[in-house]
């Protein structure tokens, strides 16, 4: 191959840094658990009925509703970091 | 470079999850540093991280994929400048990546450096057949995919997708349009050179030759403006209305500025409440909330404006001569807005 014809290849995807997944706790039994309403209409219906089974069936301790700005803004990382300080499992409303 | 091996690395980036599916010009050393020398910005320097994936768009890798686009050099400064554009927090590039509707990066090349380069605002603008076009919106489009990572049914999740995915870039015709330019209606100089990036869906044609008064032609124009289908009329948004410099002369002609045919569609481009809130996005009192104006929603004959605020109207000139025609593209949310830059060759 000539010289200055070397291919490069500007991916980005491949080598790309693995992160590891958060230890699943193994049940709910006492847990703080956050559900962030990403704003869409009546996500915040799912996610206070999610929240109260949580609670009534799973043994949740508490529940913690937190709102994003807008649905296609990403939640603030003050907002995740507060979230993560308080709960130990989330449920994050997606899409809609 | 061999046949034969251009043949293989050209195969090899149809591999590659990022491919929007054209065969690409592989990346050489060679053709770097080519496309390089037609900057003089560090090509360490990180413009910004694309999202979802967050890889830096560096000034080499925006290179980079200016040479897969097929750009020539002299390309590059408008690359580089539309990447600062959808980088700014305020364009919120990742709505555009994630977004279950179809929108896409419309790019839009103001002043003198446009006509140098090829960048076309005439007859088949938003068409196949001009290299600056093709390839400018191209390499945004091959950044967003490999740098950001979105990839169709992956991280992208468009339904449909669209056409206007693989390219979306035109000069405006100044030199065809009766009024000063888009760039020095919002306060740039009259030979800067400006890039201005606007989250838009596809453009839907509006056809009319038969109307040769302003009072006649805004109102299909209008009409598109405010289709149930189109969103804007239920959540207000960017929208641009691209007059053809037939079209735009009809206004002209009556002795219509440009801030007053921006004015004049703006109050037009609306609904009656009756008409909108059996069909489409309509969600009662809690979609209402987000209007930027009141609307009373007892009143079936209140006026629904589809634009919400005068600065969410872009108004360009561009296209042929002698087609009697303009285009309509609705906007996303208000999730993300437009953005407009200067960019230097």
């Amino acid at each position: 191959m000539s010289e200055g014809s070397e291919l490069i290849d500007p991916s980005a995807g491949s080598g790309a840094r693995a992160i590891a997944t958060a230890p699943r706790p193994a049940s709910l039994a006492g847990k703080v658990v956050a559900l962030l309403d990403n704003t869409k209409e009546q996500g915040d219906i799912i996610l206070e009925t999610i929240g109260a089974a949580l609670r009534s069936r799973y043994g949740a301790a508490r529940v913690i509703l937190r709102r994003k700005e807008h649905y296609s803004k990403p939640a603030p990382d003050a907002l995740i970091d507060e979230m993560a300080k308080e709960a130990q499992v989330a449920v994050a409303a997606l899409g809609g | 470079m061999a046949m034969n091996e251009t043949e293989k690395a050209i195969e090899n980036f149809f591999d590659k999850e990022w491919s929007d599916g054209l065969p690409v010009v592989p990346p050489t050393e060679e053709r770097l540093a080519a496309m390089l020398a037609a900057t003089p910005r560090d090509p360490d320097e990180s413009i910004g991280d694309v999202p979802p994936l967050m890889a830096p768009a560096t000034v080499r890798a925006i290179a980079l994929h200016a040479v897969m686009a097929g750009c020539m050099p002299a390309y590059l400064p408008v690359v580089i400048g539309a990447m600062e554009c959808v980088l700014e927090e305020r364009f919120n590039l990742l709505l555009l990546q994630a977004t279950t509707s179809a929108g896409a990066p419309f790019v839009l090349v103001n002043g003198p450096y446009a006509a140098e380069i090829g960048l076309h605002g005439g007859v088949g603008c938003f068409g196949p057949g001009f290299r600056a076009n093709a390839t400018i919106g191209r390499a945004l489009r091959l950044m967003m995919m490999n740098l950001g990572g979105g990839i169709p049914g992956i991280t992208a999740l468009s339904g449909f997708g669209g056409p206007w995915r693989y390219t979306y870039c035109v000069a405006e015709n100044e030199a065809e349009s009766p009024w000063p330019s888009y760039a020095s209606a919002h306060g740039f100089g009259a030979g800067e050179n400006v890039v201005t990036a606007i989250p838009l869906e596809g453009p839907v044609l509006v056809w009319d030759d038969a109307s040769e008064k302003p009072e006649r032609l805004v109102v299909a124009i209008a009409d598109m403006m405010s289709a149930l289908g189109g969103g804007n009329i239920y959540r207000q948004a960017d929208m641009a209305v691209v007059l053809s410099p037939q079209h735009a002369q009809v206004f002209a002609d009556a002795g219509l500025s440009r801030d007053a045919v921006h004015k004049l569609l703006i109050e037009r481009a609306g609904r009656r409440l009756g008409e909108i809130r059996h069909g489409g996005i309509w969600r009662g009192a809690s979609g209402a909330k987000r209007w930027p104006f009141e609307v009373d929603l007892h009143d079936d004959d209140a006026f629904v404006p589809a634009v919400g605020d005068a600065r969410d109207l872009h108004l360009i000139v561009a296209g042929g001569s002698g087609s009697p025609s303009s285009l309509v593209m609705h906007g996303i949310t208000v999730a993300s807005r437009a953005v407009s830059r200067a960019y230097s060759t």
